[in-house]
């Protein structure tokens, strides 16, 4: 069922200038070089899919498919949905606007390094400056504290979505689209994982067994005794 | 009512079935007491957990959804509230224990006693605890055998004397942790295997623990980790006294006519009102949400909140704040091995941190680089996006670790839980205004274990470090306690010694709340102990009432 968010074929929310655009952005977020891109792993399919309803907001924890919310949950998360469409619909519209005042054409069209230059302006002019939003930022995880600043890592920090200006959230979800389970349509072929060298489960159901066990990885596994232990420590 | 039978009245009616709740309902019942556990979150197997970062850390499946549970949040009385979820914790049975790691270090004998140790802390309103470790310590090791925690007794050279050592051995060194012990033993200083709610061998008819990557902040669908979901639920299921309620939120306590808790007034899953009487109320939903009920439950004897008449309740507040030093290594350490945080610690920087001018110390341990990962993995000095995300990603994500510190929160007058009438949660009740701002010496007192933690890593060969220093205090351990402060004086206390509340005396609390001091210790191993202390007080009380055993 992960296939059908494959190509834009399949879109299930944007429309093709939309799914294009994202795609695009994406694809400078988290680029191609001798490994995967968020383009390869699919990651505007992800943002897709979620975008859709609140059908794909959780896995099913075996895999085998997905929640179907209910009650109060389903309320909230169909009000979160909202905004975020908001948020993508608006931010999409200032993204060609940017792209066509510098550069004459729709972001979709500019080459890469246009593209680079529009994100990087968003990028500074994301309101940094504003408390509430720079908390979300650092509650995002990944984010600069402060415009142009390095970013610090957030410490086992629950995130927040609804609030982060157009370009945090898709930085954002570029990276979900990217590490997160391959059942939500990204990270296709969990090539996200290869990139950071997680050897992260075959699947939900791997874990979900009691099966996926990462004891190897420990120093005191004798299955862990090979060439990267030889450093001499 | 919607046609509901009203409920029998039974003898103790907890609310919130947590980690402090279900241990209180497990002593309650095996000593032949009738509970209703009344908890405002679902009743989830463990099969409804999965290996999910996404779902499980960014999209609030264990988290309370901060559209339906929102918090607000000031520094300070002049500041504007904003809404934020602040120091979130599960809501649901097992509470914060379904989600953790389980880092249950015990607390040491002067984490008790800090006033008489250190006096007036201007600023502060630090104070005694009104029991000590001694008198604590047969119930810590009732829950370490109980529950199941892996350690290793005596490992610690500061540790407070145990009656016996843990059940069972410690969880095996993960690279990182290793990395942490090197560094520390470089530097010449102690550190020992991180007291953790796993299982490092077979334990008590429990397998061992698996050791997944997804750990810290998912639910463990094995049900091989310790949690009370898992251990003293059942427990306290099996003795067929307990009836535990999932998805009822309490409302209100009424109080009868001569000021005793009557009644919880509560919201159930159709959303009917249900009244629950009971002989004796027990407060369990996390020291926030526990001060926020008795804040709710105004009434003409007690017009500012129950048993408020001191307003104490919801004042000097305490957090932790979790930061670390960041470090990165040439070879590969593995920081999501186990789930991040298994298992280094050290209490070199604990009571030493009084000879550098500070009040107290806190706990350091070794831990992954932004938990949970991979989702969630940065560095400092990285950027946010592009080629160099990408690169500085792939090089360090099996390289970078860090060493943690559970930042020790002085109690302050002016940090606060009261109700913010301004804003609703989805059940249309006002929800918390928090109000908190850090104490100076917090703050120093981070700065100075960041760096030591910077050496620690530079010890062990790191080729990069980075301290993250913490400029405020966001609650993002999710440990909250004090909002309902015990002690001997009621003039200066809500609850006394045995948790029971000065004003009404069928009303306890068991969960952070009763914490005088937040110590830099993470609380839950001493939230489970105090709860099965005081609840075996409550069984004491109403005399040896044996198991009339209802059946089965």
């Amino acid at each position: 069922m992960n296939e059908q968010a494959n190509g834009d074929g399949n879109r299930l929310f944007f429309d093709e200038h939309e799914w294009k655009t994202v795609e695009a952005a994406m694809a400078r977020i988290i680029p191609t070089d001798h490994q995967p891109g968020a383009r390869e792993a699919g990651t505007v399919g992800f943002v897709d899919r979620y975008l859709s309803g609140i059908e794909y907001v959780y896995a099913k924890p075996d895999g085998s498919g997905f929640e179907k919310l209910t009650g109060k949950r389903a309320e909230a998360w169909q009000q979160r949905i909202d905004m975020l469409r908001e948020t993508y619909a608006e931010g999409i519209e200032e993204m060609d606007r940017r792209s066509r005042e510098s550069f004459g054409d729709d972001f979709r069209q500019l080459s890469a390094e246009q593209q680079d230059r529009v994100l990087t302006d968003m990028e500074a002019s994301a309101p940094a400056d504003d408390e509430t939003l720079e908390e979300d930022q650092a509650t995002a995880g990944f984010a600069p504290t402060e415009e142009a600043e390095p970013s610090e890592p957030a410490m086992q920090q629950t995130l927040t979505e609804v609030e982060l200006d157009f370009f945090l959230l898709l930085v954002l979800h570029a990276r979900q689209g990217f590490y997160s389970d391959p059942i939500y349509g990204g990270n296709k072929n969990r090539v996200g994982w290869e990139v950071l060298g997680f050897p992260g489960p075959e699947s939900l159901a791997e874990v979900h067994s009691g099966r996926y066990s990462v004891l190897p990885y420990f120093a005191e596994s004798d299955a862990n005794r090979g060439e990267e232990d030889n450093s001499g420590r | 009512m919607a046609g509901k039978k009203k409920p029998e009245r039974v003898e103790v009616c907890i609310i919130g079935a947590g980690a402090s709740g279900a241990t209180a309902a497990k002593v309650l019942t095996e000593s032949g007491v009738r509970v209703v556990a009344l908890e405002r979150g679902p009743w989830r197997e463990p099969e409804s957990f999965g290996g999910d970062e996404l779902a499980n850390s960014n999209r609030y499946n264990l988290w309370p959804d901060p559209l339906l549970n929102p918090r607000t949040f000031r520094a300070s009385e002049d500041e504007e509230p904003k809404v934020e979820l602040f120091c979130p914790v599960p809501q649901m049975v097992g509470g914060g224990t379904v989600h953790w790691t389980g880092w249950v270090p015990r607390m040491v004998e002067s984490d008790f006693k800090l006033k008489t140790l250190r006096g007036e802390v201007e600023g502060a309103s630090i104070a005694d605890w009104p029991i000590t470790y001694d008198e604590l310590e047969p119930y810590y090791d009732r829950v370490e055998w109980a529950f199941g925690v892996s350690g290793q007794g005596g490992a610690n050279k500061y540790e407070a004397p145990r009656s016996r050592d843990y059940p069972v051995p410690p969880m095996p060194a993960t690279r990182y942790a290793r990395k942490f012990h090197e560094g520390c033993a470089r530097l010449g200083y102690n550190s020992f295997p991180t007291p953790t709610a796993m299982l490092s061998k077979p334990y008590n008819g429990r397998p061992a623990t698996v050791q997944s990557a997804f750990v810290q902040q998912h639910g463990d669908p094995t049900g091989t980790k310790s949690t009370t979901l898992t251990t003293f639920v059942p427990d306290a299921i099996s003795t067929g006294r307990l009836d535990l309620r999932p998805d009822c939120y309490v409302h209100e306590i009424t109080v009868d006519e001569r000021g005793r808790a009557r009644s919880a007034v509560y919201q159930d899953a159709d959303g009917d009102f249900i009244e629950q009487e009971a002989d004796v109320f027990i407060l369990a939903c996390g020291a926030m949400e526990s001060a926020r009920l008795l804040l709710l439950s105004r009434s003409g004897r007690f017009p500012n909140g129950l048993a408020n008449g001191n307003d104490l309740i919801g004042r000097y507040l305490t957090l932790h704040e979790y930061s670390a030093a960041v470090g990165v290594f040439e070879e590969p350490v593995y920081g999501w091995a186990g789930g991040g945080y298994v298992s280094g610690s050290t209490l070199e920087f604990y009571e030493s941190a009084v000879d550098q001018g500070f009040v107290s110390g806190s706990h350091v341990a070794a831990a992954g680089v932004g938990v949970p990962l991979p989702i969630n993995f940065t560095l400092p000095d990285t950027p946010l996006w592009g080629q160099g995300m990408k690169d500085a990603d792939r090089q360090f994500f099996n390289h970078g670790m860090a060493v943690g510190v559970c930042l020790h929160d002085l109690p302050q007058h002016a940090n606060r839980v009261e109700l913010d009438e301004s804003v609703k949660d989805a059940w249309g009740l006002p929800v918390v205004r928090v109000t908190h701002k850090a104490h100076q010496n917090d703050l120093a007192q981070g700065r100075w274990i960041i760096d030591r933690g910077v050496e620690i890593l530079d010890a062990a060969g790191a080729t990069r470090t980075w301290p993250v220093y913490i400029e405020k205090i966001t609650g993002n351990a999710s440990h909250q306690h004090s909002t309902l402060r015990m002690g001997n004086d009621p003039e200066e206390s809500v609850l006394d010694k045995w948790c029971q509340a000065h004003e009404v005396d069928n009303l306890y609390a068991v969960d952070g709340s009763p914490f005088p001091t937040s110590t830099g210790m993470n609380p839950t191993l001493t939230i489970m102990a105090n709860a099965w202390r005081v609840a075996e007080n409550i069984v004491r009380q109403r005399g040896a009432v044996t198991a009339t055993s209802k059946q089965e």
